[in-house]
């Protein structure tokens, strides 16, 4: 590994983090107090700027994941700049990027500082939609995964697509449900140990298994649970995080890859191979100097726990057709051989689509800098990161590594 | 070969948008015919129809009627949908390669038990009072 490389993403590092817990606080239209969005993420950025020890004239830049539909105030990222009085020299932008927003916000704060725009600079959001009613927030979705005129109109919903995923992985490698339901298993436990999650339950097989299934192979405890969630991640120069005499986490990794495809190819290929995840995992771990088996532990942006299976077969840690079993031989639980989702995963710590990827670098840096408590991996110095679009036609990765 | 076409009572629960290029497509349906767009310069097939290659970026393509059969990649049961589909629900949804052609998505008719993985299916016309839409089943012989 290059130690000497002080230029690029490598000198970028994770020095400061606040979240509040994945919960319910969306207020519906009618109620007489409302939450707004502004007064919430204020509080959690103020929080994690204390956190990182620097000052408030220390930020250059904020990039904020663009809020759902369901935030009234619209300019969002300029409004809050105004709420609390940021003057930034480098960028105030949203991006946008359907589930993998968190990770565009997370890569763009990346690129801020280590292209030398900013010495510091905040990745951050807030995402509300717990008050949606489902079918109506479904139909909003359906615009979104798959195409608005050859797709929705037969009633495409995410989790269709996640349902085929199974059925295929299940014909293909005679996976059984059983063994998908012990991802979701090893998913609730890890949960229950994360004050974030949102369900923060352990929950036994047979209990999972005991859900009616909402598409096929999966039902309610191994789909993502929506979740509304505030996050700010506070990024900068190394120089800068090793004066604050603290452990921090450095960015030494990124891969991004899109296959030029949205839900499905259109020239039949391996759905299950997700090569998006798998091109994007290999650079990034390139660029770490790394291989699948020196990471500690990863966070994957997952839906559903057929999408956990699917990319951590994709990224190199369990062969293909074994990702389910791993679960159930204990491999990616906690305390063992790869802890894949310490946090509970969108399963447990829950889904604020948009955030989810921050959230995941958030149990990133908690993990490097061993203050996970329960959830603690032992001696973990390199986690992985992984956010997606779409069915898997796009997806990025970042590594992080432990500093001080 | 043309699909066959269903009559439907009703309308359509979420309408697709015709456009000036795409109209040849959805009239095609009506007639009981699957349209796709083939690029005269590199062979690649598109559908959703596109008017330009999307492979080699030819700025014209050709229409071609296809069989409208195929073989089912994946497919499940929706419990859940958007409102528009309530009357509906419970529904089922497939990936079907088109033999010799795209990968398409869409309704499966006529599968009350999920159908096996790999077995053959056909589209057919879905006629309804406001338009045509397809949905593919297991063929009729």
């Amino acid at each position: 590994m290059d130690r000497s490389d002080r230029s690029g993403i490598r000198n970028v590092c994770v020095i400061g983090q606040a979240a509040l817990p994945c919960s319910r606080f969306q207020t519906p239209d009618e109620a007489e107090i409302q939450t707004v969005e502004h007064e919430i993420l204020a509080d959690v950025v103020v929080r994690a700027v204390a956190e990182a020890g620097i000052g408030k004239s220390d930020i250059d830049s904020l990039i904020f994941t663009h809020p759902r539909t369901y935030t009234k105030q619209r300019y969002f990222a300029t409004f809050m700049a105004n709420y609390l009085r940021l003057r930034c020299s480098g960028v105030v932008m949203e991006v946008i990027g359907n589930g993998m927003t968190g990770g565009l916000a997370f890569d763009q704060a990346v690129m801020q500082v280590a292209s030398g725009v900013a010495d510091v600079a905040l990745a951050l959001g807030i995402s509300v939609e717990t008050a949606v009613p489902r079918t109506t927030h479904l139909a909003y979705q359906m615009r979104s995964n798959g195409d608005v005129d050859f797709h929705a109109p037969f009633g495409f919903t995410p989790r269709v697509w996640y349902g085929m995923d199974v059925a295929r992985y299940f014909h293909e490698y005679g996976a059984t449900r059983e063994q998908l339901a012990a991802v979701a298993v090893k998913d609730h436990w890890h949960g229950s140990l994360n004050p974030l999650s949102i369900r923060g339950t352990p929950f036994t097989r047979d209990q999972i298994l005991a859900e009616a299934p909402l598409v096929d192979g999966m039902g309610l405890l191994e789909l993502a649970i929506p979740a509304d969630g505030a996050i700010c991640l506070v990024l900068a120069r190394e120089e800068i995080a090793k004066s604050l005499g603290k452990p921090y986490a450095r960015v030494t990794g990124r891969g991004f890859y899109h296959e030029g495809v949205h839900e499905i190819s259109e020239v039949p290929n391996d759905m299950l191979a997700m090569a998006s995840c798998a091109r994007s995992a290999q650079d990034a771990f390139a660029q770490a100097g790394i291989t699948p088996a020196d990471v500690s532990l990863a966070e994957l942006y997952a839906g559903s726990t057929i999408i956990e299976v699917l990319a951590s077969e994709a990224m190199g840690f369990a062969p293909r057709g074994k990702g389910a079993q791993l679960a159930v031989e204990g491999e990616t639980r906690l305390g063992g051989r790869i802890p894949i989702n310490t946090s509970g995963a969108p399963i447990s710590r829950g889904h604020p689509a948009y955030l989810t990827p921050l959230y995941g670098v958030y149990e990133l840096v908690e993990q490097l800098r061993g203050q996970a408590g329960a959830r603690q991996v032992k001696n973990a110095t390199i986690g992985a990161m992984m956010s997606e679009l779409g069915n898997f036609s796009g997806a990025s990765v970042h590594v992080l590594e432990a500093g001080r | 070969m043309t699909l066959e076409i269903i009559a439907r009572p009703g309308k359509r629960a979420y309408p697709p948008r015709v456009t000036a290029f795409t109209q040849t497509f959805w009239q095609g349906l009506l007639d009981g015919r699957f349209m796709i767009t083939k690029c005269p310069k590199c062979g690649h097939m598109s559908f959703p129809p596109k008017r330009i290659c999307a492979e080699c970026w030819a700025p014209n393509t050709d229409w071609l009627a296809h069989s409208g059969r195929g073989i089912l990649y994946s497919q499940s049961v929706v419990n859940a949908a958007a409102f528009y589909f309530a009357a509906e629900l419970p529904f089922r949804l497939g990936i079907i390669d088109l033999h010799d052609g795209p990968r398409i998505a869409t309704r499966l008719i006529g599968m009350d038990e999920p159908p096996p993985l790999g077995c053959e299916v056909e589209l057919v016309t879905l006629a309804y009072e406001d338009g045509p839409l397809y949905a593919a089943r297991l063929p009729a012989k």
